[in-house]
């Protein structure tokens, strides 16, 4: 985390004078700062106004009045039915992709065998490749194969995530092997030790991959909307899209208010999340993609 | 992988396995094993994906009955549709916009956030929190704030004096009205990049740089940007894959329109495949999409390494 200077820094430093530029620059910053957040104050207003008071002349930060009108509105779809396949689909794909790809990761960083890097370079090698290129025919063989509008549908072309797979390699490359050493001199098979010692030593980065595979599953858009056949197997990004004025041409100002609310219902749960283990979100970036 | 059943039918034959070695190593067996719950998955839905659909690109399909080959046809028809051109070109023109913006409103925000100011990390945690938000709550944010009469966008710059832009309902203006709402989603993700790569330079450098006398813009000029640029390729790299394959925004803004001036070649191959069910062209245009990617990110990487700071 990036510390926060104090007044009462421990070290006997040279105070440094706080130069003019360092001044503007610093009200800059934090005027953008107010500028990034706005969008999401703007949303959470609108969502509690009365209709005849969404568009107004001048801008009112503030509602006059308060309504859970547009709230209402929301929950007369089968909102919490796509909140619960949001996080059975969620929930399933991340803890699948998670045991894969610590698994893998672990095989490719620490075990001896033949196709090693073959079969790693093959891994990343798909990484360039978008994952429009596999709807495609992905959308025929389930089709074909009657997998669809069913949570198996949604969740089987995310349980391999070759992200997944290269965060733990990374993590267990970085992870001194003394211990397993130890435990291999005591006669501990390839699986005891993976799942006993090195597993457990991988917390943070259980943690990190954990909460990034989340979010992805979790916002998943494309697939889910070609999946879901019916109202009720939506998933709540897919279903919360019938909110949105713009969609089929013209927009209508007057769903506004609704759609404010079913964004802040769809916002809150990710946004919660991120505040509370934000820590771990932006150093599983900085450990995941970079340091390679 | 229990030993006595292993060991029961040939004990010489697998003894002998059970100590292979491999480059002057002993075969870790159990690998495969490990490898296994992500590889199945991994051919199924990723490379066996990938290979039909390049040869499904060859076919003429619907949903109904089965492929018939039509060897290159899909690609000639693409070659002569009108939309083709349209559509490569809104995307491209759309990366030209997003790629430039959002590196360096990154590069901001992560030289921001990494000095040692009060609220630093409160703006960390704002500047990313979008990234985390479903696509489905960026678009319909950012058609209400981009709203022409009542948008908040358009009131802030009407105190400013300038009147109404047109941001989604006006082809010149439309690829402008969804690269906000992107840069908006994705910048926090590219500042986090650069911000791991700031971290990575050691502190003397800059500080023997300031000792010497350099000014604040010098040691921005001569030390952290040429030592950012792994970091910025990276971004940047990304930030190409990603604008090429851009389709949940405009679905959700516009869909497209005003008069297919936001149709993305996603959102082209959307309509062609899972609208018309003209499969086999779909995937002839999803293997032509990837060529594209291919074809630019390469370059990039090649114009980034030999260009100097």
């Amino acid at each position: 985390m990036v510390s926060v200077a104090t007044p009462a820094d421990s070290q006997p430093q040279p105070r440094r004078r706080v130069s003019g530029t360092v001044v503007v620059l610093w009200v800059l910053g934090m005027l953008v700062v107010v500028a990034w957040a706005a969008p999401f104050v703007w949303m959470v207003s609108t969502s509690v106004k009365w209709p005849g008071d969404i568009m107004t002349r001048d801008i009112e930060w503030l509602p006059r009045r308060v309504t859970s009108e547009n709230y209402a509105k929301v929950f007369a779809q089968p909102v919490l039915r796509w909140l619960v396949n949001s996080l059975i689909v969620a929930t399933v794909a991340t803890a699948f992709s998670l045991l894969s790809g610590a698994m893998t990761g672990y095989a490719f960083a620490r075990l001896h065998f033949p196709g090693r890097g073959v079969l790693f370079f093959l891994v990343l090698a798909t990484l360039m490749i978008p994952s429009e290129m596999t709807i495609v025919p992905l959308f025929i063989g389930f089709l074909r194969a009657d997998l669809v509008n069913n949570y198996a549908a949604f969740i089987l072309p995310s349980v391999a995530s070759v992200f997944g797979v290269y965060l733990f390699r990374q993590f267990f490359l970085s992870l001194p092997r003394e211990l397993e050493d130890a435990a291999r001199v005591d006669g501990a098979g390839r699986f005891r030790i993976f799942f006993s010692i090195a597993l457990p030593l991988a917390r943070p980065a259980v943690i990190a991959a954990a909460i990034l595979l989340f979010t992805t599953n979790w916002n998943a858009f494309l697939w889910p909307l070609l999946v879901a056949f019916t109202e009720e197997m939506k998933t709540l990004p897919v279903g919360m899209a019938t909110f949105a004025p713009g969609v089929g041409g013209q927009t209508q100002l007057q769903s506004f208010g609704p759609a404010m609310a079913a964004m802040t219902i769809l916002t809150l749960p990710s946004l919660l999340v991120f505040l509370v283990l934000q820590r771990y979100f932006i150093e599983g970036v900085i450990s995941a993609g970079i340091k390679g | 992988m229990s030993e006595a059943t292993l060991q029961r039918p040939r004990p010489v034959a697998l003894a002998r396995l059970r100590h292979a070695t491999w480059q002057g190593e002993r075969i870790d067996w159990s690998a495969y094993l490990f490898i296994l719950p992500f590889f199945l998955p991994f051919l199924l839905f990723t490379l066996i994906a990938v290979g039909f659909g390049a040869y499904v690109s060859f076919t003429e399909w619907g949903v109904i009955g089965d492929p018939t080959w039509t060897g290159l046809d899909n690609f000639r028809r693409a070659l002569a549709d009108p939309f083709v051109p349209k559509v490569w070109a809104n995307t491209l023109k759309y990366g030209l916009i997003v790629v430039p913006a959002t590196t360096i409103v990154a590069l901001a925000f992560a030289l921001f956030v990494n000095q040692r100011w009060w609220g630093a990390t409160l703006a960390r945690t704002v500047f990313y929190a979008p990234n985390v938000v479903a696509v489905t709550v960026i678009g319909l944010v950012w058609v209400w704030l981009l709203d022409t009469r009542f948008g908040l966008v358009n009131q802030y710059l009407g105190y400013l004096g300038i009147p109404n832009v047109p941001w989604l309902t006006n082809p010149a203006w439309v690829l402008f009205g969804i690269a906000l709402a992107s840069i908006w989603w994705d910048a926090g993700f590219s500042m986090v990049i650069f911000l791991a790569g700031l971290q990575d330079i050691p502190k003397e450098l800059r500080e023997a740089a300031q000792v010497d006398g350099a000014s604040r813009f010098q040691v921005l000029r001569h030390i952290v940007l040429p030592l950012l640029r792994p970091a910025m390729s990276l971004v940047i790299t990304l930030l190409i894959i990603g604008t090429l394959r851009v389709f949940s925004q405009i679905y959700i803004m516009t869909n497209g329109g005003p008069a297919n001036a936001s149709a993305s070649v996603i959102i082209y191959i959307y309509r062609i495949g899972f609208r018309d069910f003209d499969l086999g062209y779909a995937a002839a245009l999803s293997l032509m999409l990837f060529a594209t990617i291919l074809i630019v990110t390469v370059v990039e990487m090649r114009l980034l390494r030999v260009q100097r700071w």
